[in-house]
């Protein structure tokens, strides 16, 4: 399997629409095509190969089922994962011959996200930086009171920060990641400890997607309760998902109505105070 | 004298801010500009003198960032300040909108990030996974879709919301009232994340110890999930938290 220039080119424009400051908007960019399922879906199509695609996609998506970038701290920028390493993961497979359905595949292609994960970090900092030159652009604007250049300063100057941050660097990836899956082939075999110790940490990378979403949640330790309440609903009771929402969302509305109480409370012994005096 | 938006005004910063908020992103001034982009519409239609156009601007050059799809809500509170203070009203400045602005940005986002990202977003990606098992581009579609429609319309309805509150909708999120919706939210968020976790990471071990007729006695695996099912699992997130939140 190999990547033309032209995909290769294709998967660069959908990496500048897709990161965290991306040309897409955050909910059409970062949070529709950023993700990895839908990664895989347009990888799929641009690749030719829907099946392979998608499977890789979820794959990677259990990695980062729960990535926030809480106030632009950045533990994985998507556009590296979503069209870097999906691509890359895909013809990996191909070239190991593995099945994208199989465990062994699995586990590939998330230590294929993990890899470059860490190169989307890189980019998005890149792209970050980038900008300050525009935003420089913009208050000049701002203090001569041109203030119609502020949309090309928000949203056309940054097309250039991500062609360097973020078409160049999939473009050259993809299209020379081919002999790079090659190279890695041949210098690390499936059954290689490398390989293993990649496979090993690929399958306990999900655990860290959660855990940061976690950390916003938990400022104490009885906040695992609810975390802990919910798993059991889902593993030993076999709930799914939309249910476990269900219940969830009956027990915040309960927890809402008892604080409230103590808050109307609170406001009724005040007034009464002031009666007093 | 009273003023009023128009409504094609609105909708245009309504537009600039869903699309631009983080498209000029930066270390230093992160949504400020989208902020500024989505104020220009509205400081266009409110102000005919260039003088009163820079001053209602320069309100807007100050640092901005939140989550920015709850944080819709704090635009439209913000275009309906605008529009008071342009009115006339006296007790609308620089300083109430930015305090305003400053006050709010925190809470909204501790809200946004586990209502929106960490509830709504992974529980739409967990249907669409199940729906894709197996290679089906079907899942993919009925995210692109559904998430889509909700993130638009949820935010244009934020935008008006707040717009047509004002300042009652910090009351609202400011407060004993905010705190409740605030701790409530997290517990649901919580419990979703618990089923999330459960769904969908499996942290397994193959350890098992033979008899002398080859046949194993003990598979620890089964052992650990007959204490609780997906120990293992629920160890290795909450490990990784202590990792992340102790250093």
């Amino acid at each position: 399997m190999t990547i033309s220039w032209l995909q290769a080119a294709l998967l660069g424009l959908f990496a500048c629409l897709s990161s965290m400051p991306g040309m897409g908007g955050t909910s059409v960019g970062n949070y529709t095509f950023g993700r990895p399922l839908i990664g895989g879906f347009i990888c799929g199509l641009i690749l030719n190969d829907m099946t392979t695609g998608i499977l890789v996609g979820c794959a990677m998506q259990v990695v980062y089922i729960a990535l926030v970038t809480p106030g632009g701290t950045v533990s994985a920028d998507v556009r590296a994962v979503s069209y870097i390493g999906i691509p890359l993961a895909m013809v990996a497979l191909k070239s190991y011959g593995l099945e994208a359905a199989s465990v062994e595949g699995a586990a590939l292609a998330t230590s294929f996200g993990a890899m470059v994960g860490t190169l989307g970090t890189v980019l998005f900092y890149g792209t970050a930086t980038i900008n300050l030159a525009w935003q420089h652009i913009g208050w000049k604007a701002v203090e001569k009171r041109e203030y119609h250049k502020l949309y090309v300063v928000d949203m056309v100057l940054p097309w250039l920060s991500h062609l360097i941050c973020s078409f160049i660097p999939t473009l050259i990836m993809c299209k020379m990641g081919t002999s790079v899956v090659e190279l890695i082939k041949t210098t690390l075999p499936m059954d290689g400890i490398a390989m293993k110790t990649l496979f090993t940490v690929g399958s306990l990378l999900p655990c860290v997607g959660i855990a940061i979403l976690l950390k916003q949640i938990v400022k104490q330790m009885t906040d695992f309760i609810p975390y802990l309440f919910g798993f059991t609903l889902a593993a030993s009771m076999g709930i799914n998902l939309v249910s476990a929402t269900v219940i969830a969302g009956m027990f915040a509305v309960i927890n809402y109505k008892i604080k409230m109480l103590s808050v109307n409370k609170a406001a009724v012994s005040g007034y009464d105070d002031d009666e007093e005096i | 004298m009273e003023k009023k938006l128009s409504k094609k005004a609105l909708t245009k910063s309504f537009h600039n801010w869903f699309y631009g908020h983080l498209t000029c992103f930066s270390q230093e001034h992160m949504q400020t500009f989208g902020y500024l982009c989505s104020m220009l519409p509205l400081v266009e239609d409110l102000y005919d003198e260039e003088e009163e156009k820079a001053k209602a601007m320069n309100t807007y050059t100050a640092f901005f960032n939140t989550e920015p799809q709850l944080g819709t809500l704090i635009v439209g509170i913000t275009a309906g300040l605008e529009e008071a203070r342009a009115g006339g009203t006296e007790d609308v400045d620089d300083e109430t909108i930015n305090g305003l602005r400053a006050g709010l940005m925190g809470p909204i986002a501790g809200i946004g990030d586990s209502l929106v990202v960490g509830t709504v977003i992974p529980i739409l990606l967990g249907i669409a996974m199940g729906m894709s098992t197996g290679g089906s581009p079907l899942g993919a579609i009925f995210y692109i879709i559904v998430w889509n429609l909700f993130a638009y319309f949820g935010m244009r309805f934020l935008y008006f919301k707040g717009y047509s509150l004002g300042t009652k909708a910090v009351e609202f999120l400011i407060g004993a009232q905010g705190d409740a919706i605030r701790e409530s939210v997290s517990v649901l968020g919580g419990m979703v994340i618990g089923a999330v976790s459960a769904t969908w990471v499996s942290v397994a071990t193959s350890l098992q110890l033979l008899n002398d007729a080859g046949e194993p006695y003990l598979i620890l695996q089964d052992k650990l999930n007959e204490v609780f099912p997906g120990l293992l699992t629920a160890v290795f997130v909450i490990a990784c938290w202590f990792l992340m939140a102790k250093k």
